[in-house]
């Protein structure tokens, strides 16, 4: 699904920060720009939150769990920093819809090729979505959802899943359950295999998970080796390096 | 000393390149004590004023003859230290940060008040020639004057005539190179002078008919290539003038980088690190100074700026010249290494690359970052990526080139014949000092290389260093500009 980008001033403004940007970069202080970035990701027991509240924090660290658990297979979103990945994004452009179009006519029916319509930006949804939803688990489970027990988490989320939850409108208009939950499967999957720099996928478990090389884009050599497994680990963007 | 170090504080100094800048300044430190104390034992007179010879300033402009000299003014790449970044053409003015004080390089437009606008033919090929300018006074051996000794007179009357008509006074007065005592004793330079420049020659130009001639007189005369490329003595002086002494061209140091080789004359058709040009093809050296780019390498350092402003402006005949001079020069060594690409010791890196199963740090991080350009085998794609195997940077005995090149990357000038201005990003966003140190050392002691091992230290020693104007490419953008995602970073 893509979005039309929105010709409005607010793009203008964007682009003018990157302008900006562009010219700090070109000014800064030489140490800055020959200087090794800094990749260290934080300990998500840590981290300190920019986008959530404490208890949409919790929230969001239980329903990933839920999506995307440790197991035989590997490690889950919650070693993977997932939730840093959600609390950066929809701190920064992503949250904001910085380049989405963003202005009604808002149709719902509408076929997907129309785009996004809903008139919440992904932050306005995630914060609506999770208070409606935490209100409900409440009611129907007598716990905010990170407090209920596994089974009814995942029955939760399946409810969410199949529009069974209907989640009360807001001033703005309806909170489909289902968009939301679209939102959040979607944004866990790419903190889980986004590269490192974006704050999940934390070491590229993600990545090692699925056999994915990462950032490494040199395959000549591998044209004729006929099966042969290829042994390299993943690298990320910034040049952590995984066996 | 003197090309190398061209500094150009003197209203005649002409043709200067820029490699030579901060050498000049450890050449002038020592020349100038040495004729000190050569001046104690003979009791001397400052200079004598230039010839008086011919005293009528310049006369009407020949416009075939303003032409020439435009094309001998690139020649000697005279732009490279009398322009200022942003400053009008030859109008001086850039500064060279010395131990001593800052000097700078003057103004050589025709301006009467603040340029060479007063300069007699002669007074002009007195300071070409001998260092000495209008006044009488010493040019500090800044100035390649023991190379441009050879200039022919035809070809310092077209320069002349350039420097009169072919190019637009500018009243601008760059500020004066003060040193202290006792460097500012500038007539004590005739000593140096006597010991150690050429004598002023003033045969007639070969012209193309002689192909090996015509190169030999603009490689050891304008193009003033010795004094980057060959060693200098104890008085910085350049070892050999001319190419009756084998350390003539047989490569020196500049700034850290490997200034290598420009001898070697072999049949062979690979690269052979430290025997400099042996493995290049008259075809592979007219490239390299036409494009900056051939069938091996790719230009960086120094040498970019003079493969932009002086060599890729030269026409088809000269360049020819040139390298068919080169190609006469023996190797200066007995027996040269034998590095390259066929040997045993290659196939193995590539083989070893190729598997990728039983890797060094060093060969993982040569596949994560160079590999996708620069492939298994170190051979690049030819006018495209260099060469790796027997490349001259990465097999100099000082690594700070290598280094420098890895982590701020390089950039091809964009030239006549070969426009684009193909770039290699830097990579010191992404890698530490400990996995430079690691690649580097990989890489001088891959394939057919043969290197000592980087440390840690001598990269962080050039990184330090490094300014905006070193980088090429930036790492990714910060994702998140404001948030700090490493504040509560894990101590692993």
């Amino acid at each position: 699904m893509s979005f039309p980008i929105k010709p409005d001033p607010g793009r203008r403004r964007f682009v003018g920060h990157s302008l900006l940007a562009l010219t700090a970069v070109g000014l800064g202080s030489t140490g800055a720009l020959a200087a090794r970035l800094d990749t260290r990701p934080p300990a998500l027991d840590r981290y300190q939150p920019v986008f959530f509240k404490a208890d949409e924090w919790r929230f969001i660290k239980a329903a990933v769990d839920r999506l995307i658990p440790a197991d035989d297979t590997g490690p889950g979103a919650l070693e993977a920093n997932v939730p840093v990945f959600l609390d950066l994004q929809l701190a920064s452009d992503y949250g904001e819809a910085a380049s989405w179009y963003m202005q009604g006519p808002f149709v719902p029916d509408a076929p997907s090729v129309f785009g996004y319509q809903l008139p919440y930006t992904p932050a306005e949804l995630y914060r609506a979505a999770i208070a409606a939803i935490d209100a409900h688990c409440r009611k129907a489970h007598g716990d905010a959802f990170a407090a209920l027990t596994t089974a009814d988490q995942e029955h939760v989320l399946s409810s969410l899943e199949n529009g069974d939850i209907q989640l009360p409108d807001t001033d703005r208009g309806p909170l489909p359950a289902r968009s939301f939950f679209g939102f959040l499967l979607k944004n866990t999957k790419e903190g889980f295999l986004a590269d490192p720099i974006y704050g999940g996928n934390k070491h590229m478990v993600g990545w090692k998970m699925l056999g994915f090389t990462g950032a490494r884009a040199s395959f000549r050599e591998w044209v004729d080796q006929y099966d042969r497994p290829y042994p390299l680990g993943p690298v990320s963007l910034s040049g952590e390096i995984s066996r | 000393m003197s090309a190398r170090s061209r500094t150009a504080d003197d209203p005649s100094a002409v043709a200067t390149r820029r490699p030579a800048r901060r050498r000049s300044i450890a050449v002038v430190a020592t020349a100038i004590p040495l004729a000190m104390v050569i001046s104690v034992l003979a009791f001397a007179n400052p200079a004598g004023p230039g010839d008086p010879a011919s005293r009528s300033p310049a006369a009407k402009p020949d416009k075939a003859l303003v032409a020439q000299g435009a094309y001998l003014a690139r020649m000697g790449d005279c732009t490279a230290c009398h322009t200022a970044p942003g400053g009008k053409p030859f109008a001086g003015g850039l500064a060279i940060e010395s131990p001593f004080g800052a000097i700078y390089s003057t103004n050589i437009t025709p301006d009467k008040a603040t340029g060479i606008g007063n300069y007699t033919r002669d007074e002009f090929a007195a300071a070409l020639r001998k260092g000495i300018r209008a006044d009488g006074k010493r040019l500090y051996p800044a100035m390649p004057y023991p190379a441009y000794a050879s200039i022919s007179d035809h070809d310092i009357d077209a320069l002349y005539a350039y420097f009169m008509h072919g190019v637009a006074p500018v009243h601008h007065q760059p500020q004066q190179t003060d040193l202290g005592f006792p460097f500012n004793q500038r007539w004590t330079l005739m000593f140096w002078d006597w010991m150690f420049a050429g004598t002023p020659r003033s045969a007639p130009a070969p012209d193309g008919h002689d192909a090996v001639a015509r190169g030999r007189y603009l490689v050891q005369g304008l193009g003033h290539c010795g004094s980057c490329h060959t060693p200098r003595g104890l008085a910085f002086q350049s070892k050999a003038l001319d190419d009756g002494d084998p350390a003539f061209l047989s490569g020196a140091e500049l700034n850290g980088w490997l200034a290598p080789s420009l001898r070697g004359k072999r049949t062979s058709s690979e690269a052979t690190a430290g025997d400099g040009l042996g493995g290049w093809s008259h075809e592979d050296i007219v490239n390299y100074l036409a494009t900056g780019r051939n069938a091996h390498a790719a230009v960086a350092g120094e040498m970019k700026s003079v493969v932009e402003h002086s060599t890729s402006h030269l026409n088809d005949a000269d360049l020819n010249a040139i390298a068919a001079y080169l190609k006469t020069l023996p190797s200066h060594r007995a027996k040269p290494d034998q590095v390259g690409s066929n040997s045993s010791d290659a196939r193995d890196t590539t083989q070893r690359l190729t598997k990728a199963t039983d890797l060094s740090h060093g060969g993982r991080l040569y596949l994560d970052n160079c590999g996708a350009c620069h492939f298994a085998d170190g051979r690049g794609a030819k006018t495209v990526f260099p060469v790796l195997d027997g490349n001259s940077l990465i097999n100099a005995d000082n690594p700070t080139g290598l280094i420098h090149v890895i982590l701020a990357g390089a950039q091809l000038p964009s030239t006549p014949g070969a426009p684009e201005s193909l770039m290699m990003p830097g990579f010191a966003w992404r890698l530490n000092d400990q996995d430079v140190a690691t690649l580097a050392t990989f890489l001088r002691q891959a394939w057919g290389n043969k290197a000592s091992k980087v440390t840690a230290r001598q990269v962080a020693d050039v990184r330090k260093k490094l300014g905006p104007d070193d980088m090429h490419g930036n790492g990714p953008d910060d994702p998140y500009p404001g948030l700090q995602m490493h504040a509560d970073a894990e101590d692993d």
